[in-house]
């Protein structure tokens, strides 16, 4: 069993975003932008995240474990554009097409993303297996009510007490 | 020992969660494993000459055509064991076969 990371370690109440961006080009760019001005990432972050998302997608198909469930993402990049561990989720108020990440000719409708900040590879703590393991245990009618939560506190506090 | 290559886009999360859930789930099946974890845009010829399998997350164009076994991994990030033994099965398949 590998250690975790807290939920207070891993999400910070003023990373966690809502945007009514229309693609996935327009969130990232979004997104970095905040970060960046955080110095939590590199001036180099959004084009490997934009460039990075093309060439190895990040969708997850959640039909797999409740036909309830929307679709999320896990954009990431490699660790020198990131200057933290850190999970960055972004509720899509307006859902975006990905590619699979496991099935990568394949697109999905995706509504929240898990963006991960991670600069130590090597390190102990898996954090998407953390993501999966919030997703995979949590029970089907708090994870359905979380999804469609809409606001960043109403999501920290959320993940504050079930991640 | 077994060598198995992990690998994803950035080489960070999703075949670092890979390289563990293999070398444990093998561990637990009384197999000698070790795995890394890479980039695939890393990936030699002259690397994975010196691996046993092949574990990307999904069905990889590496400009070159591997000569060891290739297992789609990819299921085993959902960390939902209907999902993963599959992966699992291959994985022993193939060690069974080397030996």
């Amino acid at each position: 069993m590998q250690p975790k990371l807290s939920t207070t370690t891993l999400f910070q109440p003023e990373t966690i975003y809502t945007s009514t961006a229309t693609s996935q080009v327009e969130v990232f760019k979004e997104i970095a932008q905040k970060l960046y001005q955080r110095n939590l990432v590199t001036a180099s972050f959004v084009n490997n995240l934009i460039d990075r998302e093309i060439h190895y997608p990040t969708g997850m198909d959640l039909s797999v474990i409740s036909s309830h469930y929307p679709n999320i993402a896990i954009p990431h990049t490699e660790c020198e554009f990131v200057k933290t561990r850190r999970i960055i989720p972004v509720k899509l108020i307006n859902p975006l097409t990905f590619h699979s990440m496991i099935a990568p000719a394949s697109t999905l409708e995706v509504h929240f993303l898990f963006m991960i900040l991670n600069d130590d590879p090597e390190g102990q703590v898996n954090v998407l297996a953390q993501i999966m393991d919030f997703i995979s245990q949590t029970p089907s009618d708090q994870l359905e009510h979380f999804f469609k939560l809409t606001t960043p506190n109403e999501i920290y506090q959320f993940l504050n007490q079930n991640f | 020992m077994i060598k198995i290559l992990a690998a994803c886009g950035a080489g960070v999360n999703s075949s670092h969660q890979i390289k563990d859930a293999l070398e444990t789930e093998m561990g637990n099946r009384g197999y000698e494993v070790t795995a890394d974890a890479v980039m695939v845009k890393d990936i030699t010829e002259e690397m994975m000459a010196h691996y046993d399998i092949f574990t990307p997350i999904a069905a990889t164009d590496l400009g070159f055509d591997p000569k060891i076994p290739v297992i789609d991994a990819g299921p085993i990030l959902y960390r939902m064991p209907a999902m993963a033994e599959p992966v699992y099965d291959q994985v022993e398949e193939a060690i069974k076969a080397m030996k």
